[in-house]
């Protein structure tokens, strides 16, 4: 073997130093994204519905679910929200972590690892336990991304708030984890792969490549 | 199945070696059975076959289980079967060390995902130990190994471009793959430091090869091609073997031990029918083992008889030694600025590698650094499947998911391929205690990095430092080494040598102990090298096969048992 993708790694090394046994699920293929017939892989292949119409979180509690909803919102935003839905996804680049399914993603991906419930369960309850006298959910927006910023930037750090500096490291990863692996989140960032190409991809010809000097 | 029926040969293993055997032999005229310790697979259920993440469960990040299982492993993924590679055969390290020992025990091998680098070796490799007085010489030449070489490169396609480097012998290619972005970036950067920064050996088809198509660059190379457009046996070699009606497969056929006749010679193997649990014996006038590298000498080392006390074909005591890996790691990476907000770019096109560093140390004098031999590098980065930048950029919000977007075509690094040199601290033996699930004594690595390996390291931290930020990256640090056995590419536990008394094989891969026992892997390699195995492993095959061919024209093992020359 050879090379690969440093990016990939880092994730799985990161998850890989907190993971430890728990409930096998064996291996499940949900998705066909390629079940039709030729001519194959010349387009991103569209996926089912990456969510039901209601979910029912299988962790989280309802309020927690709201809140990592809400959280994982403010950590990877829609924006251009001033238009409507509809429009606003159909430009990928503006889309949010509700519009992927994250808080979806996260309720699952810690069902399934033992290692992960303690660490979500007291950094919500941190969270909360931070919001003054309300709880996080009932915190108005600015106020919410101003708990969020004390926790999140290192000039705002305070010592005594260690629990939550983790817990935001922790929500972010998952968030961004859940994010680009969707099918809109890939399509934010326009991921060139896994389509067809006739030849090897070339760099063009052009004023970019000239500036580079190379 | 005919239990009485003597093959003309028995193959171990149906990966590089044993498909090159299998191919070379049955189409020279001779029956083969093949022995294959996991099943078939079928590149439509058990391959990627261009799954979105979002199309398996976990999103390729696998479950908790799994990644426990696979250390995280990045070939061995939820994208695939999850018995592709092998988890139910235990096998021990050493008391305070741990090799991570990824095997695919299906039919093919590591050939279906392998990473497809494939450089020739040279005389600097062959003749190294004449150029720098450490260790020994291959008993074999370029000129020798050279017709091989290219008639495999013809065979399976390899992508390149004329070298013109004498440590790095160009062979026969197909166009290399065109450069990216980053390549150009790090080329220009590598140029400013003395770097040689070149197309790698590629054997992935950027034209068609016979009936094989040509690469579509969809990038999940190492998760299985569902068109067969690189080189692994089952699209390869296994169907022309069965074109022949000579070749017999069988399959979940775990190899237990290599049976002698009472003059010591092979006569056949028993094996455990995994479905069945039974042992299975099958007979054969020669044996060809290639099961790869350390499960070779495992095989070997469980056959013991009373010719051969301490394993079969070990009366120099080499059975098992000279255990020889490439240390892999991060030796550097960061990202390059000028790709800023640029806009994506198919930069994975082939999973692995489109350049690499071809060895540039020790190439005009052998002590030139404060190692011995040499390393070599392969590049990567631009943009993935998924974003790089994330941990590093401070914050959260609108601003956050742009910089991750303004970042994605930017990342690079470089993987170091460094080779461990002999030790007699690195070797494979039998644990004297642990059976594995089907009461096979199991095999125990030894195994620790040597001096010179972790100099080049060292070397090789220092030096892409100096190149990415020649080429105008910033630079964010590097890794540590993967655990030995990560690379696939161990090396030496048979080596072949002219010497009975000092090495395992003869330059043939025939055991000096037993003439009509043949290996074909990375076992009888004398060293690592800069280069990967699979195209050397392939070419002495070539070699070794028509060498039986020959022997069984003369004669020699044309009855039952072998009858030494």
């Amino acid at each position: 073997m050879a090379g690969q993708h440093p990016t990939r790694r880092q994730v799985l090394e990161a998850l890989s130093a907190a993971a430890i046994a728990a409930t096998a699920q064996g291996f499940c293929r949900w998705n066909w994204a390629f079940a039709q017939g030729p001519p194959r892989h010349t387009h991103i292949a569209p996926s089912a519905p990456h969510r039901a119409a209601t979910y029912h979180p299988v962790f989280f509690t309802p309020p927690q679910y709201s809140a990592v909803v809400a959280l994982a919102e403010l950590i990877l935003p829609a924006t251009a929200q001033h238009r409507p839905a509809v429009h606003r996804v159909s430009n990928p680049a503006n889309a949010g972590a509700t519009d992927a399914g994250v808080a979806e993603f996260i309720d699952f991906m810690v069902s399934q690892d033992a290692s992960l419930q303690p660490r979500f369960r007291t950094g919500l309850q941190w969270m909360d336990e931070s919001a003054g006298t309300k709880d996080f959910l009932t915190l108005s927006s600015p106020e919410q991304t101003a708990l969020l910023q004390r926790i999140a930037y290192k000039k705002n750090f305070q010592p005594n708030e260690k629990p939550g500096q983790d817990f935001f490291v922790l929500m972010r990863k998952y968030t961004v984890m859940g994010f680009y692996t969707s099918r809109i989140g890939l399509e934010s960032i326009d991921y060139p792969g896994l389509r067809f190409y006739a030849e090897s991809p070339s760099v063009p010809q052009d004023a970019f490549l000239h500036s580079l000097g190379v | 199945m005919d239990t009485s029926k003597t093959y003309d040969v028995i193959v171990i293993g149906t990966g590089a070696g044993g498909g090159m055997a299998i191919h070379t032999l049955t189409a020279a005229g001779l029956n083969v059975c093949a022995l294959n310790a996991g099943r078939e697979l079928d590149p439509a259920k058990d391959f990627r076959d261009h799954k979105q993440p979002y199309d398996v469960r976990f999103r390729g990040f696998d479950s908790p289980a799994r990644r426990a299982q696979t250390e995280g492993y990045y070939m061995d993924n939820e994208y695939i079967s999850p018995d592709v590679w092998e988890h139910e055969i235990e096998y021990s390290s050493a008391p305070g060390q741990h090799w991570y020992w990824p095997r695919c025990n299906s039919v093919g091998g590591k050939t279906n995902f392998w990473g497809r680098s494939s450089a020739r070796m040279g005389d600097i490799d062959f003749r190294a130990a004449s150029l720098d007085g450490f260790d020994v010489d291959w008993p074999i030449s370029y000129a020798e190994i050279a017709p091989f070489y290219s008639r495999v490169e013809k065979q399976i396609g390899v992508a390149s471009t004329r070298q013109n480097r004498a440590s790095n012998p160009d062979g026969d290619y197909l166009p290399a793959f065109n450069y990216r972005y980053i390549d150009l970036l790090l080329q220009a950067g590598a140029n400013k430091v003395g770097v040689p920064y070149l197309p790698d050996r590629t054997a992935q088809l950027t034209q068609s090869v016979g009936d094989h198509p040509a690469c579509h660059y969809c990038g999940n190379c190492t998760n299985g091609c569902d068109v067969g457009a690189f080189f692994s046996t089952p699209y390869f070699l296994l169907p022309d073997a069965r074109k022949t009606g000579r070749f017999e497969l069988r399959t979940n056929a775990l190899a237990r031990e290599v049976l002698v006749d009472t003059d010591g010679n092979a006569k056949g193997v028993a094996y455990i029918d995994r479905t069945t649990r039974q042992e299975v014996q099958v007979y054969a006038k020669a044996v060809v083992v290639a099961a790869s590298c350390v499960s070779t000498a495992h095989i070997l080392l469980n056959s013991k008889s009373r010719h051969h006390p301490t394993g079969l074909a070990n009366s120099s005591g080499q059975l098992g030694k000279n255990l020889c890996d490439h240390m892999y790691g991060d030796a550097g990476h960061g990202y390059l600025p000028q790709l800023l907000g640029r806009p994506s770019f198919p930069d994975n096109v082939s999973a692995a590698t489109i350049a690499w560093t071809p060895r540039w140390q020790n190439l005009n004098s052998p002590h030139e650094e404060k190692f011995i031999r040499g390393y070599s590098m392969y590049p990567g980065g631009g943009c993935g499947e998924f974003p790089s930048g994330w941990e590093d950029i401070e914050g959260f919000g609108a601003e956050y998911k742009a910089e991750i977007k303004r970042r994605y075509p930017t990342p690079v690094g470089f993987t170091v391929q460094a080779p461990s040199q002999r030790s007699d601290k690195n070797f494979v033996d039998i644990h004297p205690d642990k059976k594995d699930i089907y009461g096979i004594p199991q095999a125990r690595i030894h195994f620790e990095w040597d001096a010179n390996t972790l100099a080049m390291w060292e070397h090789s931290k220092i030096t892409t430092k100096r190149l990415l930020l020649a080429a105008g990256a910033e630079y964010q640090g590097h890794g540590e080494p993967e655990s030995p056995g990560f690379s696939l590419h161990e090396t030496g536990t048979c080596r072949m040598g002219n010497d009975r008394h000092k090495f395992v094989t003869n330059r043939y891969g025939q055991t000096h102990d037993v003439p009509n026992l043949f290996l074909c892997d990375a076992s009888v390699l004398l060293n690592c090298t800069d280069k990967t195995t699979t195209l050397t492993i392939l070419a002495l095959t070539l070699r070794t096969s028509e060498y039986i061919v020959q022997q069984f024209k003369g004669g020699r093992f044309s009855t039952d048992g072998a009858k030494p020359a």
